[in-house]
C-alpha cells in the first residue's frame, strides 16, 4: 500500500525543502520513497538528485531508496490529451495552439496535471510513500478543487453557449444568424475566433469521460492522503493557511516554518561585557519581539482551527544538500514518519 | 507592484498609496487579483468593485470580474445600449476560462482603463505575483493575435501602447533578499523589461548588520544572547548574497514583532518615502 503525504501551503514558506526532507527520513527509514516536487530552488533540485525537469524519477546517487520526479505541467498536459482523448483527436488538440495556451494558463489546468500525474504513481505499486510538493496557486487548495474545475472546463458550458442546448456535430458547429448574444460576440471578438475556439472546445469535451472518471479517482486518494499545511508565523502565509479550515479540508499536521526558540522571550541576566554586549542585548531584546509575535499567531491559529501543530526551527541557511535535509527532520523532533502514518 | 508571492508586495502597494496620497496626489490602489493582502494593509476589510475613499487623497477598489467585463463591454468597447449584455457576458465569461488572455486583458485593461481617465493623478495597482504577471502583461498583444479585426483588437492594440509608453506605465517589483525571491525577479527580469518600464527594484525586509564579529560571539557564553546574534549574522550575510544580485534600489528595514498590517504600512512608507 502505497502512503500519499501532501505537502501545501502559500508561496515561499519552505514547501519544497520540507517535502524534500519528509523524503529523505523515508528513505532512511527503509520506505521506497518519491518526492514529486514542482519548481525548487536550484541547489535543492541537486540535493534531490535531480539534474534535469523531467516526469521521469530519478533515483538519489547518494541515498538509496530515495528517488525524485519534477512535475512538468506543459509535458503532463501532453499525456492528458493522450489518455482521455482517441489518438487523431489528441494529435489535432496538442497541435492547436489554444491547447498551448490553455495548457500554460489555466491555473487548475496544471494543479490537475499534477494530481493526475500523483495519481499514475500512486497507482503504480512501485513505491511505499510519495511525498507531492504542491503547486503553490490559490496556497495549494487549488489542487483539492482542481479536479472539478477542470471537469467544468471539457465539459462544455461554453460550448453549450457556442452551440446550443444540443452538441451538434463537427460541421455546422453553431448558427450565428439565430442566436442574438453570439452576433454581438462576433462583432466583438470576431467570427473565426469564436469558430476555431468552438473546434477546440469539441474536441477538448471527447475527453470529458475519461476525466470524470480520473477526477474521482484522484479525489479518492486526495481524501486517503495526509495533507500537511505549511505555514510561518507571517500574516500572508498564515490567511492562506486558514483557508484549508475554511472549505473544509482537515490537515494531519500544520507545520510552522521558521520558527525562533520561545527561550528567547524568557527573562535573562544581560551580558555586561563593554560594547558587543550592549549590542547583543538590543539584538536578543528585538528578536524577542518576534518570539512573541510568532507565539501570538500561533496561538490565535491554534484557538481557530485545533489542529496538531509542530514548528521547525528558522535556518540561516536554507538545506542544499542531504545532510541538511536530515537536520531539517532531526531538528523537529515533534515531526515523525508515525504521525502521517508512514 | 509585482513580485513573487509573499515578499509584501500588497504592503508596499498601500505604503507607496499613502506616500502619493502624503504628497498631495489623488491615488487609485486597485487590486487586480486577491484583494485580501491590499485591504488588511489599507485597514479596511474588503474592497469593493466601486472606487471607495478610504483617506484625504486615496480610494482603493478591487477587480471584480463579472463586473469588470460588464465595464469592458460597455465602456471599453462601447458595445451598443440596446444590446443585451447578460448573454454576452456570460458566454464571454465562460470564454475567459478557456481563451487565453480574456481574463488578463479584462483584469489589466480595467488598471490601464482607470490610469487613463484622468480622474486619478497615480493608479497603483498590486498586480498578479510574478510568476503569473507576464500572462498579463502579454494580454493585449496576445488578443491582437487571436482576434483578426473588431472592437477588442482595436482595444488590446491600444492596451498595448500604453503599456510600453514609460510617460503612463511603470512596473514596481519587490523582492526579499532570499534565494527564490531573487532567482525568480532575475529570471523573469528581461522578458517583463521587454513588455514595460521597469521603474524600480524594491528590497523589503532587509537586516542591518549586526555590528559583532564571528570572532567575539564566539566567546559569548552559550545562551540567547549568542544564538540570536549567530542567527542574525547569518541571516544578515545570507541577504547581502541574494542581494547583490538584484539591481540597485531602495531598500525597506525588516521590523521585528510588528503585529498588524495597517501598522507595516506605515512604517514601510515612513522608511522609503525620503528613498523615493
Amino acid at each position: 500500500m502505497t502512503r500519499a503525504v501532501l505537502i501545501t501551503g502559500g508561496g515561499g514558506v519552505g514547501k519544497t525543502t520540507i517535502a524534500a526532507a519528509l523524503g529523505v527520513a523515508g528513505a532512511e527509514a527503509g520506505r521506497r520513497t518519491l518526492v514529486l516536487t514542482v519548481d525548487p530552488a536550484r541547489r535543492l533540485a541537486t540535493a534531490l538528485g535531480l539534474e534535469q525537469l523531467g516526469n521521469r524519477p530519478e533515483p538519489n546517487p547518494k541515498l538509496d531508496g530515495l528517488y525524485a520526479a519534477m512535475l512538468d505541467s506543459a509535458a503532463s498536459w501532453d499525456a492528458i490529451a493522450y489518455r482521455h482523448a482517441p489518438a487523431a483527436v489528441a494529435d489535432r488538440l496538442v497541435t492547436n495552439p489554444l491547447f498551448e495556451a490553455v495548457a500554460s494558463r489555466f491555473p487548475s489546468g496544471q494543479a490537475y496535471a499534477a494530481a493526475e500525474e500523483m495519481v499514475v504513481h500512486l497507482e503504480s505499486g512501485e513505491w511505499d510513500l510519495v511525498v507531492v510538493d504542491t503547486p503553490p496557486a490559490s496556497g495549494g487548495i487549488d489542487f483539492f478543487e482542481a479536479p472539478a474545475r477542470m471537469r467544468d472546463l471539457v465539459g462544455g458550458r461554453l460550448l453549450r453557449w457556442l452551440t446550443g442546448a444540443r452538441l451538434p456535430g463537427r460541421r455546422g458547429l453553431f448558427n450565428l444568424a439565430g442566436r442574438p448574444a453570439l452576433r454581438l460576440a462576433d462583432a466583438l471578438l470576431g467570427g473565426p475566433l469564436l469558430e476555431q475556439v468552438a473546434e477546440f472546445l469539441f474536441d477538448l469535451r471527447t475527453t470529458y469521460d475519461g476525466i470524470t472518471a480520473k477526477a474521482a479517482a484522484i479525489n479518492r486518494h486526495l481524501a486517503a492522503a495526509a495533507t500537511v499545511v505549511v505555514t510561518t508565523a507571517d500574516p500572508g502565509p498564515l490567511r492562506e493557511a486558514l483557508r484549508f479550515h475554511e472549505v473544509g479540508i482537515a490537515p494531519a499536521l500544520v507545520i510552522f516554518n521558521r520558527a525562533l526558540p520561545g527561550s528567547w522571550a524568557e527573562p535573562v541576566e544581560p551580558l555586561t561585557d563593554g560594547r558587543p554586549a550592549a549590542a547583543l542585548n538590543e539584538n536578543l531584546a528585538r528578536w524577542a519581539l518576534e518570539v512573541r509575535r510568532q507565539e501570538d499567531a500561533r496561538a490565535d491559529f491554534s484557538g481557530r482551527v485545533g489542529t496538531t501543530m509542530v514548528t521547525i526551527p528558522w535556518l540561516a541557511d536554507a538545506p542544499i544538500d542531504l545532510d541538511g535535509l536530515q537536520a531539517v527532520f532531526s531538528g523537529a523532533p515533534a515531526l515523525t514518519l508515525e504521525r502521517l502514518g508512514v | 507592484m509585482s513580485g513573487k508571492g509573499g515578499v509584501g508586495k500588497s504592503a508596499v502597494t498601500a505604503a507607496l498609496s499613502i506616500l502619493a496620497a502624503r504628497r498631495g496626489q489623488s491615488v487609485l490602489a486597485l487590486s487586480m487579483l486577491d484583494d485580501l493582502g491590499l485591504a488588511a494593509h489599507l485597514g479596511v476589510g474588503r474592497l469593493g468593485s466601486a472606487p471607495k475613499r478610504l483617506r484625504p487623497g486615496i480610494h482603493a477598489a478591487t477587480i471584480d470580474r463579472s463586473h469588470a467585463l460588464d465595464e469592458y463591454i460597455r465602456l471599453q468597447l462601447h458595445a451598443p445600449r440596446i444590446a443585451p449584455l447578460g448573454p454576452v457576458a456570460r458566454g464571454l465569461n465562460a470564454l475567459a476560462d478557456t481563451v487565453p488572455g480574456i481574463r488578463d486583458i479584462i483584469t489589466i485593461g480595467k488598471a490601464l482603463f482607470e490610469s487613463g481617465k484622468g480622474q486619478w493623478d497615480v493608479v497603483i495597482a498590486d498586480a498578479p505575483p510574478l510568476g503569473q504577471l507576464t500572462s498579463y502583461l502579454r494580454a493585449p498583444v496576445t488578443i491582437a493575435g487571436l482576434v483578426p479585426v473588431g472592437r477588442v483588437r482595436d482595444q488590446a492594440l491600444s492596451y498595448e501602447q500604453q503599456l510600453r509608453d514609460p510617460a503612463a506605465t511603470g512596473l514596481v517589483l519587490v523582492a526579499t533578499p532570499e534565494e527564490l525571491p531573487v532567482v525568480e525577479t532575475m529570471e523573469s527580469y528581461g522578458e517583463i523589461a521587454a513588455l514595460v518600464d521597469i521603474a524600480s527594484v524594491i528590497t523589503n525586509r532587509v537586516l542591518d548588520p549586526l555590528g559583532v564579529s564571528e570572532d567575539t560571539l564566539s566567546e559569548i557564553a552559550a545562551g540567547p544572547h549568542r544564538d540570536a546574534g549567530l542567527l542574525h549574522r547569518g541571516l544578515y550575510a545570507a541577504q547581502r548574497r541574494w542581494s547583490a544580485d538584484l539591481p540597485e534600489g531602495p531598500e525597506i528595514p525588516f521590523f521585528f514583532g510588528v503585529h498588524t498590517p495597517g501598522e507595516v504600512t506605515v512604517l514601510i512608507a515612513d522608511s522609503i518615502g525620503p528613498l523615493l
